[in-house]
């Protein structure tokens, strides 16, 4: 016997869960494409995701004799983190299809578990460049996680609570007036670590093989067959998760409170252009920036933040 | 649990004083003469056997909720040791006996090797019980004599059983700043105790309230410098990653996992309980302090590449997250928020349980390695994963739970301790400072965690992937069953207590909801969103492991996988082509230059007369911020005072007779005056 709740529970959670695990690979089209097109070249057709994907399921894997239980086992935790920490993030409804079962620091923390077992892995082979990419990976990561975390804890101060589902729902009721000075800088600084953490220019570059400018890839180099279009997979997937998560802190626009079908189609069409539209930004980035070298990004992302920092201070101490 | 609370006290009692013949009886298979494969053997298994005795009395205490009194060594009607369990004693009991009783399996097949001289073996079991009565104490003077027990027992234990002039020093230096330690806490003892009249623990709570606001700041900062030198917060961290990785590997655990937790007993229970709600400044000095041992402990363990000095610098890090948790709890019963500081205390004490776990787990599988391939250090290991399993998952599954990652325990206490900055940073109740305090610790937090799993992917993958570094590496195999046993179950623990975050955390919430006066369980959960209603452990868990699961079975297991050589770009790959420990953390040690300052040195020395180099030599390293910018002047300073000093010392004795009739004249007109 269904109740109504369940379903109207249900019916979004699924949604979400479809259009994610979805429409993943097309983002990556998408920016690539944008990218082409600004450098005046074609580029790929938006749908050449899916078909890598479909070429490297069918192959075989390639193993390197040195390598432990870890390296086959790497790729399916990998997915799994990011699954699991997509579905913690509402995207469609207010309500994650995981709602209640983590906040943001469960998704955090998910992605700092794929992080762990990737780096790990991109070790086993005993390749140089794989020990290059797992260094700079998790060398990347010290200076991104204390901008990330302050810059949702500003959400989270603002909502009064690090539930996702808490904070999007907070926004979406509050509408313009969730914008004070102090999310406007939270959300600026979240801008700034989510292009390191989804690999973009100008912290990495995701088109390249060079030893000297890869990160993201120099982890999957010993990677091939399913193994390469799981991870690869996972690693699409992570760029919806990073934008969900800034949609559900600082852009809940549009996202469906209750649940009627017009307001379900509303919070469709609102995610899907949220993700599109971080996926052409991503593209511009990509063409219009050189990377940095890699002793500048302390730079570049000590100001996120001390920009998040910035937003802390002006909501403690600047009268409300 | 109810069949504990129902026998009551008598049956507590008894299992106390079975655990301490249990101990006695320990003792004595130590020294008793001999000769076996492993004499030590009956010694530890005794002593494993009272640590479950102890596991269960800190279980029964917790249950029942009311203190198990006792007193032994009657005199002439007149105890000598009284103690007394409460709650927060019995949550350091089970802490002990988890720890304790792997410690003592796993020794079993580790003293086995020859790894650890028999000669100091009978100072093991009585650690352990000095440990147990330090938790229990309830007079200064039991409090005091179990305290120096377990400083010397350690002692004994780090320095004999490889003497060497290095092991000698860190001895030294352990002793050294333990007895300052301990001088601190008889000073602040004998403040409260001539304020009480009384050397009863229990007369001291009424005493602190009527010292005067400056007195007790004293006794407060005197107990922070003792209880802190023991937990090794910096800067009184300095003896601990010189002690930590001499002691065999056993012993290690104890001193990590356990004994150093000792300090963070004495600071919630005589700063927190006996001293009560403080000025601001206690809080964010303990803070301060948590996050400068948070931070730094893990910076300089990613710069070390031998295993068990990394490992001891995590334990700085560790308690520096504990600390902050404790700081927190400190903010908010000052400013009266005592459901925040329910939930700050749970998450430090629940780490502290945790941090037990799984630093065990990780010392116990240094020594496994060392056992197997003679060194410890991370630039000759490698490839153990396949020759040692079970040693290279245990310590997989204790660096993810230490790294902070979810579904472990690790992560939960380090969740509930966000919950308690998050939750401080949002409440008005705290100043403006306090509030900006404990947001810009969010950051240290974070900035901690992420350093953490880059200190503990270069660890493992330097540990246990790839080739063998070394013939050493090669040729290991896993060692013995016991040490297996022992790791074994202390990561099951690390996932276990991981997947039920939300009951321990309730149980822990219910001992601290005690400790700072806030009876309601339902007001504390309230305050931060609810343990358990926004993380659920268990499901989560389960929903990951079946996604891994099936992608596995499709995506890896049916699939075909062919092996063959690396591809290092046409070379016979080699071990030398791998990354090392040190290149691992070199762009980490870049980015945080300013407070590492990397020295490289290159010296090159040519044939004569020719552009071509003979040798080339390099020399890098890290400085120790704290050794040479606190330690290093304060030495120099000691050895000046010393040189003015001696100039009265002429060796002549009507100078010395001089001196001392000026210096009786003195006192008499002093006297007078």
């Amino acid at each position: 016997m269904i109740t109504p709740t369940v379903v109207q529970t249900l019916v979004p959670a699924v949604i979400q869960a479809a259009l994610t695990l979805l429409v993943a690979p097309l983002l990556l089209g998408i920016t690539k494409r944008v990218k082409a097109r600004l450098q005046y070249r074609r580029g790929p057709s938006l749908l050449q995701p899916y078909r890598d994907l479909a070429k490297w399921w069918a192959k075989e894997s390639v193993e390197s004799d040195a390598a432990s239980p870890l390296t086959a086992a790497a790729p399916a935790i990998v997915l799994a983190t990011v699954v699991v920490a997509t579905l913690l993030v509402p995207m469609v409804a207010v309500r994650a299809p995981l709602d209640g079962w983590g906040d943001l620091l469960v998704v955090v923390g998910l992605m700092a578990l794929g992080r762990f077992v990737l780096a790990l892995s991109a070790l086993d082979a005993g390749s140089a460049f794989g020990g290059m990419g797992s260094s700079r990976e998790v060398a990347i990561a010290t200076l991104v996680e204390p901008a990330l975390l302050l810059a949702l804890t500003g959400a989270a101060l603002a909502a009064g609570s690090t539930d996702l589902g808490t904070i999007a729902a907070r926004g979406a009721a509050s509408g313009i007036s969730w914008y004070t000075p102090a999310l406007l800088l939270a959300a600026a600084a979240y801008a700034i670590v989510a292009v390191a953490e989804t690999g973009h220019e100008p912290v990495d570059n995701p088109d390249t093989h060079l030893e000297l400018t890869m990160i993201h890839e120099g982890m999957l180099l010993e990677a091939s067959g399913p193994r390469l279009a799981i991870l690869m997979y996972a690693a699409e997937l992570k760029l919806v998760l990073v934008v969900g998560l800034f949609a559900a802190a600082f852009l809940p626009l549009g996202a469906a409170v209750d649940l009627t079908p017009l307001a379900l189609v509303i919070a469709i069409g609102a995610a899907l252009a949220k993700l599109v539209g971080a996926a052409i930004v991503l593209g511009v980035l990509d063409a219009a920036l050189a990377k940095l070298r890699l002793l500048a990004l302390p730079g570049l992302l000590a100001t996120a933040s001390i920009i998040a920092a910035i937003g802390l201070a002006t909501r403690l101490w600047l009268p409300a | 649990m109810s069949i504990a609370s129902a026998l009551g006290g008598a049956a507590d009692a008894s299992l106390l004083a079975a655990v301490a013949v249990l101990l006695v009886l320990s003792t004595v298979a130590a020294i008793a003469p001999r000769s076996r494969a492993n004499p030590q053997a009956l010694s530890l298994s005794l002593s494993a056997l009272a640590c479950v005795g102890i596991f269960g009395l800190g279980v029964s205490v917790i249950a029942s909720g009311t203190p198990l009194l006792a007193s032994a060594g009657d005199v002439l009607g007149f105890a000598l040791i009284h103690v007394r369990y409460d709650p927060l004693g019995g949550l350091f009991l089970v802490v002990l006996g988890v720890a304790g009783a792997a410690s003592s399996v796993f020794g079993i097949g580790y003293t086995a090797h020859g790894a650890s001289g028999d000669r100091t073996a009978a100072a093991y079991p009585v650690f352990i019980a000095s440990l147990a009565l330090v938790f229990g104490a309830d007079d200064v003077f039991a409090f005091l004599f179990a305290w120096e027990i377990m400083a010397l027992s350690s002692a004994i234990l780090v320095v004999g059983s490889r003497p060497s002039a290095d092991v000698a020093r860190a001895g030294y230096l352990y002793l050294a700043l333990t007895h300052l330690a301990t001088a601190a806490l008889i000073i602040a003892f004998a403040i409260l105790a001539a304020t009480a009249g009384s050397t009863s623990f229990g007369a001291f709570g009424q005493a602190a309230a009527r010292l005067p606001p400056g007195a007790r700041d004293i006794v407060f900062l005197l107990l922070l410098l003792g209880f802190g030198t023991k937990a090794g917060a910096i800067p009184l961290h300095v003896w601990l990653p010189r002690a930590h990785p001499v002691a065999p590997s056993h012993v290690s655990a104890l001193m990590s996992g356990v004994m150093i937790k000792a300090g963070v007993y004495g600071i919630v229970r005589f700063g927190l309980d006996l001293l009560g709600p403080g000025p601001e400044w206690w809080g964010l000095l303990v803070l301060a302090i948590g996050v400068a041992s948070a931070v730094l402990g893990v910076l300089y363990a990613l710069m070390e590449h031998d295993l068990k000095r990394l490992l001891a610098f995590h334990s700085i890090e560790n308690i520096g997250i504990i600390l902050i948790g404790v700081g927190v709890a400190i903010l908010a019963l000052g400013d009266g928020a005592t459901a925040l500081a329910a939930v700050a205390l749970t998450a430090a004490l629940f780490h502290t349980l945790n941090h037990a776990l799984f630093k065990s787990v990780l010392f116990l599988a240094a020594g496994s390695i060392q056992s197997a391939v003679g060194s410890r250090d991370l630039n000759v290991l490698g490839g153990l994963a396949r020759a040692m399993p079970v040693t290279a998952l245990a310590f997989g599954i204790g660096a993810a739970a230490i790294s902070g990652l979810p579904p472990l325990n690790g992560f939960a206490s380090e969740w509930l301790t966000f919950q308690g900055l998050i939750g401080a940073g949002g409440d008005p109740a705290l100043s403006l400072v306090a509030r900006s305090a404990v947001l810009l610790t969010v950051a240290g937090l974070a900035l901690t965690a992420a350093l953490a799993v880059a200190c503990f992917v270069k660890a493992t993958g330097m540990s246990f992937l790839a080739l063998p570094r070394s013939p050493g590496a090669a040729g290991a195999r896993e060692t013995g069953r016991t040490m297996g046993a022992a790791m074994a179950s202390l990561a099951i623990a690390c996932i276990g207590v991981g997947i039920a975050a939300g009951p321990v955390s309730s149980v822990i919430l219910e001992v601290a909801g005690e400790l700072v006066g806030s009876g309601s369980h339902a007001a504390a959960t309230g305050a931060v969103g609810g343990i358990g209603a926004v993380y659920a452990a268990a499901p989560l868990t389960v929903l990951l492991v079946a996604i891994a699961g099936v992608t596995w079975l499709v995506g890896v297991r049916r699939r075909q996988t062919r092996r063959t050589a690396t591809w290092t770009c046409g070379i016979v790959p080699e071990p030398a082509f791998e990354y090392t420990a040190t290149s691992y953390a070199k762009l980490i040690r870049l980015y945080f230059g300013p407070v590492l300052r990397p020295v490289r040195e290159i010296s090159v020395e040519f044939h004569p007369g020719t552009p071509f180099a003979r040798t080339v030599r390099y020399r890098g390293e890290v400085s120790h911020l704290i050794d040479e910018r606190l330690y290093r002047p304060l030495h120099r300073a000691a050895i000046d005072a010393a040189q003015l000093v001696r100039r009265l010392q002429s060796g002549s004795l009507q100078l010395y007779l001089a001196y001392a009739v000026t210096a009786l004249i003195a006192l008499l007109l002093l006297a007078h005056a």
